[in-house]
């Protein structure tokens, strides 16, 4: 038992049960914050890169910023950092809803490590920790589970646990809190599972205070100022949520088809925003604090829950040829009860399409067969069947059937729903990306194709490394805070950084913010660097580098990854084999990683 | 009219080289609101905008000009006032009496349009009479003249801009924002020219972005009109942090790109879209992109 004190840390070993607490130094909170910063430098101090991520060795950290639970526009975030089981890279992961704030009123990060013999879940409130058998909730879904545990601990309560699939050690498995957010990719749900940790449940009654109350305020008003002007965050998010996307980037011609063999869906009017508002949608919500409220409440088929998001709507959509809303709200309601994310389920059910489609899988399953899809979604968060295969993710799948090139997949992580070929900045981020595929490390679809904060040519290649690395940054910055990336369609540098100062007491100029981004960013490649990855791995789909797109807006086109790649590394200061050089370690004040 | 093409990629390398401030940049802005619908609520956000960010005025229909001095009292936020808006095709004398009551009521700079179909009659006599009722009426006050230069040829658009200065008015504006263009380099840089280095230009119409703002200025517009200026502001603090300038292809920034048959008079769209075909850049004119 444990009384808990400020901002400090929960370390709780699963092996000996023991759960100590700690302070973080003030060095460490200036250089990285929060979040994913925090999460980054103690996985990289502490977890050998080399580490078998479902092992005991593997540590798993949930971490909160400065800014979650407090007044700030859209702050009720959490992130998840550990060695991730699909990409073998350091990974982090955040979700919104209402446990990070919780976590926060609390006053603990928290380290998990070691192994338990049994199921157990953590139960930490108002300064107890108490580790509890889970024997009562092990093989249940994300739902009963947190009906479960609430019956169990305290109504007021909130849970991240994980489903079936985190249990079964499901490469895709994800962490799900308030039954329908997720802090979804990278297989962070298998880490837990590995660790029999079927939840972390969290009751606090910790006020979030900030440094300077009065100029915070100011701050915060006027950023809720700027969201309310901006046509993304006040209209678009706002009314239509995610799918509003679905139609723009169709017509853009960079909406992935089958796999990623076409960039045009001629069935995208069956899962637009304006069809999902007709057929499934109750009513919007909000996560903790957000002026946004872009959550979609929906129903289908009887059954109700959270989404299907824009990636969703995609993955389990056009990735497999599919424009039956209803199902494909099946299969999202059925990856948030097993803990599945439903990218890279839906995207590697895609990748088993098109081999089976060209032959080289004998197992029948074709592009456009729903009923099929739902029941490899069952068979893949349960790891029954052909579904243990696709639970591997599609990198490990297309290589068991001798086409690599099948996947896509960047680092062993799915690529979500933006073809590459028609935006080369985004392309350039994907490749560069230390978590793999992912859209939220730098999204140049803002400016490439909403004109935010500045439109850019998609098609040109040149000049944009300098952008994608500024977005990178600042990505990483902002997940130290927590805040959605949502909220970056309206705010600038200055409007973070001047939130950050604020609220801690502590003068980051905007630079200084920036720079924090670059650190991690930094910490995170040498981790990766050592833990096998390099230049080799900066890379896409062969697809994207030699064949176009033969329809839609964005035809004709191919990725001009390697000069973009030169120019990326040369912005970063990195070596031509994409290493960090020693002074730029130095002048981030990390050179003592460099070992 | 080749070089005009030409000087569209100038330009745009030209943004480059722009050194403004957050501040110099806010002041060259009138934070414009011209909505036939937007209600009393909606005119208070917009003052209270133009004081937060230190705009050079706010630009609004006449029936807001009292409530919005009265707003921006005791600031240095100034009011402006549109007459003849959006047509220009009111007389002289009901111009002028627009004129003189937005000054009444605190209006500080006057944005009227010019009679674009008596320019195309080559009344021009009508139209300087036209612009000078309005200088007279607002008694010092600074006119801005709008050409609504999408229904205008290059040529026109010179022979215009001399025309209003010769009225005695302080600018030449391009466009209302309901015309067929919004703010383009070719016209800005065809205005500045014509009208020299101590008048006024003002561009509007389409200027979402820092990137169009300092385009237009390096084009040679010395105030900006746009509905957009809190985004404006906001995207420009990314500027500093990287280089956004990343040279657009020369056809999204032409007129004759975004010449529109529905919109403007037959003549006019076909005179623009002739352009395409001597054009030097005319390989960059895939529309699909």
């Amino acid at each position: 038992m444990n009384k808990s004190g400020g901002a400090r840390i929960l370390r709780i070993n699963l092996s000996s049960g023991k759960v100590t607490e700690e302070e973080v130094d003030q060095d460490t909170r200036r250089k990285f914050i929060g979040g994913r910063g925090l999460g980054v430098k103690i996985v990289f101090d502490e977890v050998d890169p080399g580490v078998d991520p479902l092992s005991e060795s593997n540590k798993i950290v949930f971490a909160v910023g400065p800014l979650t639970g407090t007044a700030a526009p859209s702050s009720g975030r959490y992130a998840v950092i550990s060695k991730s089981p699909l990409t073998g890279t350091i990974f982090d992961a955040n979700s919104g809803g209402f446990f990070g704030p919780m976590l926060k009123a609390l006053g603990h990060d928290v380290i998990i490590e070691g192994r338990s013999g049994d199921p157990v879940y953590v139960w930490a409130h108002d300064g107890d920790v108490e580790l509890r058998g889970a024997s009562s909730v092990w093989g249940k879904d994300t739902h009963e589970t947190t009906e479960k545990l609430l019956e169990e601990t305290d109504r007021r309560a909130k849970v991240a646990c994980i489903g079936p699939a985190g249990e079964k050690q499901v490469k895709l498995a994800c962490v799900i809190n308030d039954e329908h957010r997720a802090a979804g990719r990278g297989g962070l749900g298998a880490v837990m599972g590995s660790k029999n940790l079927k939840a972390i449940v969290v009751s606090g009654h910790k006020k979030t205070p900030v440094a300077n109350e009065s100029k915070f305020r100011e701050t915060v008003k006027r950023c809720l100022m700027t969201l309310d002007k901006n046509p993304i965050t006040k209209d678009s998010l706002k009314i239509f949520g995610t799918p509003s996307l679905v139609s723009l980037i169709n017509e853009t011609g960079i909406f992935p088809v089958r796999n990623f063999q076409r960039g045009y869906f001629e069935d995208a009017d069956g899962i637009c925003g304006e069809k999902y508002l007709e057929r499934i949608f109750v009513k919007p919500y909000a996560c903790f604090g957000c002026p946004i409220g872009c959550g979609r409440l929906t129903r289908a088929n009887g059954e109700g829950g959270g989404g299907p998001e824009y990636e969703t709507l995609w993955a389990f959509g056009a990735q497999c040829g599919v424009s039956k809303l209803e199902d494909i709200a099946r299969a999202n309601y059925l990856c948030n009860r097993l803990g599945l994310d439903t990218i890279s389920t839906g995207s590697t059910i895609g990748c088993a399409m098109e081999l089976s489609e060209k032959g080289y899988l004998t197992e029948g399953i074709e592009f456009g067969d729903s009923e099929k899809m739902v029941e490899l979604v069952r068979k893949t968060g349960l790891r029954e069947g052909f579904g243990k295969e696709i639970g591997e993710g599609s990198k490990r799948l297309a290589e068991r059937y001798g086409h690599p090139e099948v996947a896509m997949q960047v680092k062993g992580l799915e690529l979500p729903a933006y073809d590459p070929r028609g935006v080369q900045g985004h392309a350039l981020a994907y490749a560069t990306s230390n978590r793999g595929g992912c859209h939220l490390r730098a999204y140049m679809i803002g400016p490439e194709v909403l004109g935010v904060p500045a439109p850019l040519d998609r098609f040109r290649a040149g000049g944009k490394a300098k952008i994608v690395k500024l977005l990178q940054d600042v990505s990483a910055a902002v997940d130290t805070l927590i805040l959605c990336r949502f909220t970056s369609f309206a705010l600038n540098i200055e409007e973070y950084a001047s939130l950050l100062s604020t609220a801690t007491g502590i003068d980051y100029s905007a630079e200084e913010f920036r720079k924090v981004g670059e650190r991690i960013w930094n910490l995170e490649r040498l981790f990766n660097l050592r833990a096998g990855f390099g230049r080799k791995d900066d890379t896409l789909p062969p697809r994207f580098l030699k064949t176009p797109l033969k329809e839609g807006n964005s035809r004709g086109r191919v990725v001009e990854l390697e000069k973009m790649l030169g120019e990326y590394y040369e912005a970063r200061g990195w070596t031509e084999e994409g290493k960090p050089r020693a002074e730029l370690l130095e002048e981030l004040g990390i050179e003592g990683y460099a070992r | 009219m080749t070089s005009i093409m030409e000087s569209i990629p100038k330009i745009e390398r030209r943004t480059k080289e722009i050194k403004i401030s957050p501040e110099e940049l806010a002041k060259t802005i009138d934070h414009t609101k011209l909505s036939p619908y937007k209600p009393t609520g909606s005119m208070k956000k917009l003052c209270e905008e133009a004081k937060a960010y230190h705009f050079h005025s706010v630009c609004v229909n006449p029936c807001w000009t009292r409530f919005c001095a009265n707003e921006l009292k005791g600031t240095d936020v100034k009011v402006d006032t549109v007459v003849g808006f959006p047509l220009g095709q009111t007389t002289p004398e009901e111009k002028a009496f627009e004129t003189k009551q937005a000054i009444g009521e605190g209006a500080s700079e006057i944005d009227t349009v010019m009679n674009v179909a008596k320019f195309k009659d080559k009344d021009y006599d009508f139209v300087r009479d036209d612009v000078k009722a309005v200088v007279e009426a607002a008694g010092g006050k600074t006119v801005k003249v709008i050409l609504e230069t999408g229904y205008l040829t290059y040529e026109e658009i010179s022979g215009a801009c001399k025309i209003v200065k010769e009225a005695g008015a302080d600018f030449v504006k391009n466009s209302t924002g309901f015309g067929p263009f919004g703010a383009t380099i070719p016209h800005i840089l065809l205005m500045r020219e014509a009208v020299g280095g101590d008048f006024g230009v003002k561009a509007a119409g389409g200027i979402n972005n820092f990137r169009d703002a300092l385009r237009m200025i390096a084009a040679g517009a010395n105030r900006i009109g746009t509905s957009a200026g809190v985004k404006i502001m906001d995207s420009y603090r990314w500027a500093r942090h990287s280089d956004w300038l990343i040279e657009e292809i020369p056809c999204r920034l032409c007129p004759s790109r975004k010449a529109s048959f529905t919109s403007m008079p037959k003549s006019v769209f076909q005179y623009y879209k002739m352009q395409c075909v001597n054009c030097p850049y005319r390989e960059y004119n895939r529309f699909y992109e």
